[in-house]
């Protein structure tokens, strides 16, 4: 790949009852917060920013993300990540993460709106220690076209990759490149958006899941799809008809996540 | 002509004891909402599940297998095994896979003694891998000197046929309909082949959402014909 129009790397490592950012460099369009702590359990929360406004022609952004020993860290942007036309070459993230022992990282981004003619892939590897925990969420919305029209962008790709060691744990590939078929059955099945939570935690068994499932059976107007994973953990997968819809689904499973198994405080992170 | 045919037609035999039969792999949680109750329905479940899922998934997947065993590279193969698992996010349809792989792998033993097979199995009973009819079927075309694109032509269709089975079971619909669809769903197979042909190893394991969600609502089915 050629030059990066964002980089951003950051270190966190545990002080005490605290994370703390323990080295970060960040270039191009990609800017990162100084941590914040906005509960008493002293976790960071780092935002990135991304002045630039959105994702254009062959833009490519790369992160990477260290948690040393225990640390404990929340990761989010700003604001969504428009990606606008992109007639000769993909809009491009890349995203790297490494987790020690002990550490918790959720990464929870604002949901990706792509308009018409955009073309995105994202990809993400994350290698973890048995003993870490990682959660991640993504929200792909199409942006509306001229016309009115839904679904006017060419591709939205994203994929994560979750080694333990050299095995990989988890390989989640979603593709949404739109045709005829694309709102009907088997894809979107009438709905717009489309959002997923994924969850690696060794304390996740059958017993949480289904706790988790009869919560989320309350929710009307979404059709949601959770099951357990390979190794500890489970993926949920929602679609719905707008994002406050999905990210309020999305909110509640975070929020079960972290009282009954982190055991820490709920957040609200999200700016609604 | 010559008697790979005769192999092709007897393990792509939908009675060929893989247990297929027993897995809707999503379709039962359509039949149940309402979404597919006919033909017509069932058709569109059958070509999108082809060419959305298993183009991606099952089919790229014995492309590759078939590859990787002409250029000798087995560590690929064990890794693709490997993918193929934890790429299936539902349950129901992970665990169907492994156990049509596993039972597939030890027929293809009895049937034909193929030492890789062996060494497959081997490599579940430590944990190493997890079986996959997509790689079974395609170990065994390569033993038996089957052409690549014949067997994979044979396999694809031989999925649909165990899918358009069980849709006459359980939406139910009579025989007629159900080989009527097996006629009119073979141009769609063909072309699906010529597509996973065209793939790169980037392409592997994309997702259709609908059909993956219904594969996870399989589990909350209260009354089930089928194990997913």
């Amino acid at each position: 790949m050629g030059e990066l129009t964002g980089f951003l790397q950051l270190t966190g490592a545990r002080k005490g009852r605290k994370t703390i950012l323990k080295e970060s460099y960040s270039e191009g369009a990609f800017k990162l917060t100084r941590p914040l702590y906005l509960t008493q359990t002293g976790e960071a929360y780092f935002y990135i920013m991304n002045p630039g406004g959105g994702y254009v022609d062959g833009d490519s952004y790369r992160m990477k993300i260290f948690l040393e020993d225990a640390a404990v860290a929340v990761l989010t942007t700003q604001s969504s990540t428009k990606i606008y036309k992109t007639k000769s070459k993909p809009a491009y993230q890349e995203m790297d993460i490494y987790l020690k022992s002990g550490s918790v990282l959720e990464y929870l981004p604002d949901p990706v709106i792509a308009y018409q003619d955009a073309c995105f892939k994202q990809n993400m590897v994350v290698r973890m220690e048995p003993d870490s925990s990682f959660l991640c969420s993504d929200i792909i919305t199409p942006g509306w076209a001229p016309d009115g029209s839904w679904f006017q962008y060419d591709l939205v790709q994203s994929k994560v990759k979750i080694y333990m060691g050299e095995r990989i744990v988890l390989f989640d590939h979603v593709k949404l490149e739109p045709d005829v078929d694309t709102t009907g059955i088997g894809i979107m099945e009438g709905f717009t958006h489309f959002g997923t939570i994924l969850v690696i935690d060794s304390r996740i068994d059958s017993a949480f899941v289904e706790g988790l499932q009869e919560r989320l059976e309350l929710m009307s107007a979404v059709r949601i799809g959770l099951s357990i994973l390979a190794v500890p953990g489970f993926a949920l997968r929602v679609l719905a008809n707008s994002t406050q819809a999905i990210e309020a689904i999305l909110s509640l499973c975070h929020e079960i996540v972290r009282t009954n198994l982190f055991k820490i405080e709920p957040v609200f992170l999200r700016k609604y | 002509m010559n008697n790979q045919l005769l192999t092709l037609l007897q393990i792509g035999d939908s009675n060929f004891p893989s247990g297929a039969f027993s897995h809707s792999f999503g379709l039962e949680t359509y039949i149940q909402d309402g979404t597919v109750h006919n033909q017509e329905t069932f058709f569109h479940w059958l070509r999108i599940y082809l060419e959305k899922q298993l183009v991606y998934t099952d089919g790229l997947a014995f492309r590759l297998t078939f590859d990787h065993l002409a250029d000798n590279h087995l560590t690929e193969i064990w890794q693709l095994d490997q993918t193929l698992y934890v790429q299936n996010l539902p349950i129901e349809t992970r665990q169907a896979n492994r156990r049509i792989g596993e039972r597939f792998i030890k027929m293809g033993i009895d049937l034909y003694s193929i030492p890789l097979l062996e060494q497959y199995l081997a490599k579940i009973r430590e944990g190493e891998a997890y079986g996959h009819p997509a790689i079974v079927f395609a170990m065994i075309s390569d033993d038996l000197k089957i052409d690549r694109d014949e067997a994979m032509v044979t396999f694809l269709y031989s999925t649909i046929t165990s899918l358009v089975q069980n849709g006459v079971r359980g939406i139910p619909l009579g025989q007629t309909a159900g080989q009527r669809m097996l006629v009119e769903i073979q141009p769609y197979v063909w072309k699906a082949m010529e597509r996973i042909k065209c793939l790169e190893r980037e392409d592997f394991g994309a997702v259709a959402p609908g059909l993956e969600i219904a594969q996870m609502r399989h589990e909350r089915l209260h009354v089930r014909l089928f194990m997913s």
